[in-house]
């Protein structure tokens, strides 16, 4: 469904991904490890050209985005982002959050698009958030009204950058919940995450990334069990 | 007394010669503020020297030189368009770097989170950016109007018949400088309200961001 060959990123004279090639196949849930500065965020931004890669191809549906005919609002309708730091749009209620980019990009009405809106929040079990305001709401809340905004758009992919990294951690679970139960309905998935257990328990496949590479990848147990490469056993063993 | 209504008259040209600049400027300085931040090197060049110029150099200058000065070029304009035109040009400039600080003041993640829903630049300026920036830029807003008011009190070198205007007229009529205590007196009346909105919106706009 994804294919990325040979990407690469620099920044100034920093070069952040060093020519990067990876596959993700539809419905699968992919976990991208690393440490700090490794480019696995660089590397997500990449796929809906928040960045743009400085060489390389990358093709989703066997579409080459960067071809200069690509749409790249609507290849973005196609791929949910959840951030770090949330992004909830602070000026709006949860539910304008949820229904402002169906309502501006898709042919719906304002009944059909709070309708969605409230079975995703129901997804995320917020319902009784719908009239709130961002600023109201835990930084888990937030998080999962993220999520239902980013599936909002019908994405057939699902991207998220460190979803937990800014959580108490109390509040991460409810997240990850949300986040397994996409999972478990097969939404195609790129998890940049420090959620060991999360890796284990759902992911089909696990990435590690360092220095702007691929050191290796392949299914959890591989790669937490019998890595084979000294940078992720040394990396597992310090988060582990 | 007999000369309050015709400080009234002075008044109302005064209030609606600043209601029409604000509201021109406040186009001026959003377009100008959008195209000073856009990809565009040139035209953002281009307009940051005109808000540099009419920054840099005295309203009462530019009001005289649109007046008497651009005729010479051909373009002639009446006194009324002349000074709404320099309290526009001018108020503008300051409007775009109001606007300007706005919006490069929302984080950046906010455009991010609207374009990777696939709006486009200017549907996440419109929906996401703007009614932040804006809400944030009221205060300097809310002066810039203030200071707008009192700037229009310089039209009257070109012999807009505002506030000042009249109240020079009747001093010199009645050979009496009370007028011109009646003038002040009415500058204070509409400015003293804002002073207080912008205090008001300051201290709101603190209690929101905490």
């Amino acid at each position: 469904m994804i294919k990325v060959e040979n990407l690469h990123k620099h920044f100034g004279k920093l070069e952040v991904l060093k020519g990067l090639s990876l596959e993700f196949n539809k419905g699968e849930v992919a976990v991208v490890l690393g440490p700090s500065g490794s480019g696995k965020s660089t590397f997500l931004r990449c796929l809906n050209l928040l960045e743009i890669p400085d060489e390389g191809n990358i093709y989703i549906e066997g579409d080459n985005i960067l071809g200069k005919k690509h749409n790249v609002n609507k290849l973005r309708q196609n791929i949910g982002m959840v951030f770090q730091q949330f992004n909830l749009f602070p000026h709006m209620s949860v539910t304008e959050n949820i229904t402002m980019a169906p309502l501006m990009l898709k042919k719906i009405n304002q009944a059909e698009a709070i309708k969605k809106a409230m079975k995703l929040l129901d997804r995320v079990g917020l319902t009784d958030k719908a009239e709130a305001y961002p600023d109201q709401l835990s930084g888990g809340q937030q998080q999962r009204v993220a999520i239902a905004r980013a599936l909002a758009m019908d994405p057939k992919i699902m991207m998220f950058d460190e979803p937990t990294s800014a959580l108490d951690p109390e509040m991460i679970r409810e997240v990850l919940d949300v986040m397994k139960d996409l999972a478990r309905e097969h939404m195609t998935m790129i998890v940049v995450t420090h959620e060991m257990g999360f890796a284990k328990e759902v992911a089909d496949k696990v990435v590690f990334m360092d220095a702007g590479c691929v050191i290796e990848q392949g299914s959890p147990a591989e790669i937490f069990n019998t890595a084979s490469h000294d940078r992720t056993k040394l990396f597992l063993s310090k988060i582990l | 007394m007999e000369a309050l209504p015709f400080l009234f008259e002075g008044l109302w040209i005064t209030i609606k010669i600043a209601l029409i600049s604000m509201v021109t400027s406040l186009i001026l300085g959003l377009l100008v503020a959008l195209v000073r931040i856009s990809k565009y090197k040139f035209l953002s060049t281009l307009v940051s020297f005109y808000i540099d110029l009419f920054r840099g150099t005295p309203l009462l200058v530019q009001i005289i030189i649109i007046f008497y000065a651009l005729p010479d070029l051909g373009i002639r304009l009446d006194r009324y368009p002349a000074g709404i035109v320099a309290l526009t040009l001018n108020n503008g400039a300051y409007v775009a770097e109001i606007f300007r600080a706005g919006i490069e003041s929302i984080a950046k993640g906010q455009t991010e989170a609207g374009r990777s829903l696939g709006l486009s630049y200017l549907q996440t300026m419109r929906k996401v950016i703007l009614p932040q920036a804006f809400k944030r830029s009221l205060p300097p807003l809310t002066n810039s109007l203030i200071a707008l008011l009192k700037d229009t009190s310089l039209v009257s070198v070109i012999g807009v018949q505002e506030l000042l205007k009249q109240g020079r007229q009747l001093q010199t009529w009645l050979a009496n400088s009370t007028p011109l205590l009646g003038v002040a007196l009415m500058y204070f009346i509409i400015i003293y309200p804002l002073i207080k909105l912008v205090q008001q919106l300051e201290r709101r706009l603190k209690k929101g961001m905490t």
